[in-house]
């Protein structure tokens, strides 16, 4: 481990009777992506709130580069970057004068703002619409001024709640590439996303979240490797076949449908291609395609989150109002 | 964090709030209208001087002008997700404060003067201590900005201040000597009238416009205002803490 940029300690947030935080603890090294994974209602945000100061919790510690988020708030809150997952931006002002405000609000001298300003509305396609009032920005648009806003003072930290979220893939292509930039320039990223291919593009680190504890936390190839005792193997016949007949077939642990294919999970079982060629050759049929699946995040996810895949899939968006429809 | 910086970051947050609130004609027509036909509704009747009506109408234009707005610059902001953008930043919650207060601060001279001078004019009316007046006008201004935000942190959303507002403006509209000199009110009115920042506010600027020197009186009531305005500063940044956790 490097550095450690944050350090949550022993995090603890209750709301009334119900616990959102239960000594939630990780470290954050300097320089690195770290995501924070979670379902809805898992303790991201109230986690991001406390760790930017946003919220206070009822015990534990967050230190920002040695700073204490409680005691020491304005220094803390000086070397970080937030970039929450509404849009909080002012409609009744351009995009340029957004930018330039925020500036104002972290210190940077007044002789760099604008100049600042104008690099990331060019480093975010914004360029064009500088002075434009932000209210008559679409969605994308605005979730990316956000997201300038958020880096216009160069924190050393920056937080990113679902950066991706309501952007069309060109715009979340190129903000990804340039986290990836921010990141390669020495800018630590704390990023919780509900996109887990995202987190498994990005991260180098992973936490997840569950019922306010975080329940793992490792690099995301090692969480992928804690599922690989059992294997998936997907192929397709020359003919349907039902999930009964497959269930016989020697080491295979379960069966899904998906389409016109299967899936086999299944366990160590040395010869499982060979006990597959014989269940088609006595069923006089022919395999058309077969091939193994690696295990992936969202099968680490689903396997130590305990949740079942649609309530993984449920999108955070339709639980909550927007405001930014635009 | 150095005072100038502090004190710079009240003032970026002023300006904003100037730009996105406050320059915005149906603002500065309600906070001029309401109090001018308050003032038209009472003074036909002619039994109050003209250094009384034109004290009573400046400080109704400030109280009206600055808290519309004060009253639901926060609560517009939590509303809209803006809030928690200053919240994030470093800015302590008493610059945050300050900040949202220093708006109205600067409008409320703006719109007096605008009353002050052609009622004046109109009324034949001499103001004795111009500089007194302004003060007074500044200190009212930032009195009852301050006395805004804290409406505007209670509230959870814009009806709600308004409502709260309303509650607070009225009652002080009639019972801080504006129309009817506060000695003519019934004993328990007078004490009530007491706690009123209007009442000293109507005060120091009547005494700017009788009197060409400083009086004891004078000082006294921007001595309560500032004290006014300091305890609903404190009082907003413990809500805004207390909200916060």
């Amino acid at each position: 481990m490097t550095t450690p940029a944050i350090i949550a300690s022993d995090l603890r947030k209750k709301y009334g009777t119900l616990m959102a935080l239960d000594g939630v603890s990780f470290t954050v090294g300097k320089g690195s992506i770290f995501g924070l994974l979670g379902p809805n209602g898992a303790g991201k945000t109230t986690t991001i709130r406390i760790m930017t100061g946003l919220t206070v919790a009822n015990s534990g510690s967050v230190s920002i580069l040695g700073h204490d988020i409680k005691n020491d708030t304005i220094e803390a809150k000086k070397k970080i970057g937030v970039v929450p997952e509404i849009s909080n931006i002012y409609e009744e002002m351009s995009a340029e004068q957004n930018l330039v405000f925020s500036a104002e609000l972290y210190g940077v001298p007044s002789s760099e703002r604008k100049k600042r300003a104008n690099e990331l509305l060019a480093d975010f396609g914004l360029a064009d619409r500088s002075y434009d009032l932000v209210a008559g920005f679409s969605r994308g648009m605005k979730r990316r001024l956000v997201i300038a806003c958020g880096m216009v003072h160069n924190p050393e930290i920056l937080f990113l709640d679902e950066p991706t979220t309501g952007l069309d893939v060109q715009s979340t292509l190129a903000l990804r590439e340039q986290i990836r930039k921010l990141n390669k320039e020495g800018t630590t990223i704390l990023l919780t996303t509900h996109y887990l291919e995202e987190a498994d593009q990005l991260c180098d680190t992973i936490a997840m979240i569950n019922k306010g504890k975080i329940v793992a936390l490792d690099k995301p190839e090692n969480l992928k490797a804690s599922v690989t005792g059992s294997n998936v193997i997907e192929l397709s016949f020359s003919e349907l076949v039902s999930e009964t007949e497959l269930d016989s077939i020697k080491g295979v642990i379960e069966v899904h449908c998906v389409g016109d294919k299967v899936r086999l999970v299944v366990g160590d079982e040395k010869d499982i291609i060979g006990e597959i060629s014989d269940f088609a050759r006595g069923k006089k049929l022919n395999i058309t395609t077969i091939h193994t699946l690696k295990p992936s995040l969202e099968d680490a996810f689903l396997k130590i989150t305990g949740l079942n895949p649609e309530e993984a899939v449920k999108d955070k968006e339709q639980l909550k109002p927007r405001r930014n429809d635009g | 964090m150095k005072l100038v910086e502090k004190l710079s970051k009240s003032f970026y947050i002023a300006r904003k709030d100037m730009r996105v609130y406050y320059f915005k004609a149906p603002n500065f027509t309600y906070g001029l209208l309401m109090p001018v036909a308050l003032y038209l509704a009472f003074s036909v009747s002619g039994t109050l001087s003209p250094a009384t009506l034109i004290s009573g109408l400046v400080s109704l234009v400030i109280l009206f002008g600055t808290m519309s707005i004060e009253a639901v610059s926060v609560v517009l902001e939590k509303q809209t997700g803006t809030f928690e953008r200053l919240l994030a930043a470093p800015v302590s919650l008493i610059g945050l404060v300050l900040g949202k207060a220093l708006a109205g601060f600067a409008i409320g001279p703006l719109t007096a003067v605008a009353v002050l001078i052609p009622v004046s004019l109109l009324s034949g009316t001499s103001v004795q201590n111009p500089l007194a007046v302004f003060i007074a006008i500044c200190v009212s201004s930032f009195t009852f900005a301050s006395m805004g935000i804290l409406v505007s942190c209670f509230a959870r959303w814009t009806p709600e201040a308004q409502m709260y507002s309303n509650f607070f403006r009225f009652p002080m509209a009639f019972l801080s000597g504006t129309f009817i000199p506060v000695e003519s009110m019934p004993q328990f009115l007078q004490i009530f009238s007491k706690v009123l920042p209007l009442t000293y506010s109507i005060d120091a600027m009547r005494e700017g416009l009788n009197n060409s020197f400083i009086t004891g009186s004078y000082l006294f009531d921007l001595g309560i205002l500032l004290l006014f305005s300091a305890v609903f500063m404190f009082a907003s940044t413990k809500v805004l803490e207390r909200q916060l956790s």
